[in-house]
């Protein structure tokens, strides 16, 4: 069933060109918990005609603080699975296919064919260095996101920048391991990926290319760093 | 010599936002963030005037100095 109008509050600053771009495309979302729930409906709500969501956990009772695909109903179930289900009620005339299992070097990139861009999701600063590795081997865009309590970083990388690489490569443990992460940090950063995300998708320049933005929640501040 | 410190995300915690310091010459980054009771395998990113720098990176006057810790939630 078509709805009718359904992109319609869109217009202006997407235009009909742009929309049909956005349908015309297919984007990865490589972790389904906080961040990439969020970025999963976003991108479902604006029309991006196919995703491709990958996830090995299962929802448990500490995700329902933040994560948008759990509820009480669903624990237990695949996080990959449930977000479908939900997509399809949010946006029939797109596609979703879910990926039960973690994203892997070596058997990630057959489910990347085809896709136009990536949005990383994870939850590990290693394993976002791989999955740069793993754009760049295939060429495509990378849009980054990490989180810890009142705080994110977020970024663009294109084949060859390894900014994920520059960002993510260093330091220890991220300190969301004490710190956690409430509802509104993942809410935010989603946001702001899936803002990076269409500009690409329709062709027009991300503003986080070999620069990171630095968010701080806590004191309302935004701003951007350049990587040197 | 006077050196500006700006810390970031959790780094903020039970510290300050930006500071200015008054240090001897010939300090060295490791000597700033000892100050402040930060090791450097808790530093992701640390710029000097909006540039990489290393423990042994030796500031000079009016030098700013940012510190991030890593963040890799999802």
């Amino acid at each position: 069933m078509v709805f009718e109008g359904r992109y319609r509050r869109n217009k202006k600053t997407l235009t009909d060109e742009d929309q049909q771009k956005l349908a015309n495309s297919a984007v990865a979302i490589v972790g389904c918990g906080g961040l990439g729930g969020h970025i999963a409906e976003q991108l479902a709500r604006i029309g991006v005609g196919k995703l491709i969501l990958f996830d090995g956990d299962r929802f448990e009772i500490s995700n329902l603080n933040r994560q948008i695909m759990a509820t009480e109903l669903n624990i237990g179930q695949w996080k990959v699975e449930a977000a479908q289900e939900r997509l399809k009620i949010v946006n029939s005339e797109i596609h979703v296919d879910a990926i039960k299992g973690w994203f892997r070097e070596d058997t990630g990139p057959e489910h990347l064919q085809g896709v136009n861009l990536v949005c990383d999701a994870l939850d590990s600063r290693e394993t976002r260095v791989m999955l740069e590795r793993v754009c760049h081997q295939m060429n495509l865009p990378l849009v980054y996101a990490s989180i810890a309590g009142w705080y994110g970083q977020l970024g663009v990388s294109l084949p060859g920048d390894f900014s994920a690489q520059w960002l993510f490569g260093r330091g220890g443990n991220g300190v969301e391991k004490t710190w956690g992460n409430p509802a509104f940090t993942p809410g935010v950063l989603a946001c702001l990926s899936v803002a990076e995300t269409v500009k690409i998708l329709i062709g027009r320049q991300p503003s986080l290319r070999n620069a990171w933005l630095q968010v701080d929640l806590l004191t309302m501040e935004f701003e951007r760093f350049k990587i040197k | 010599m006077r050196v500006i410190v700006k810390l970031f995300a959790t780094f903020r915690d039970g510290r300050f936002k930006v500071r200015e310091f008054d240090f001897p010459e010939e300090t060295c980054v490791l000597d700033v963030i000892q100050s402040l009771n930060i090791t450097p395998e808790e530093i992701a990113i640390c710029y000097r005037n909006g540039k990489d720098a290393k423990p042994d990176t030796v500031l000079h006057n009016d030098d700013t100095l940012a510190l991030f810790p890593p963040v890799g939630g999802g």
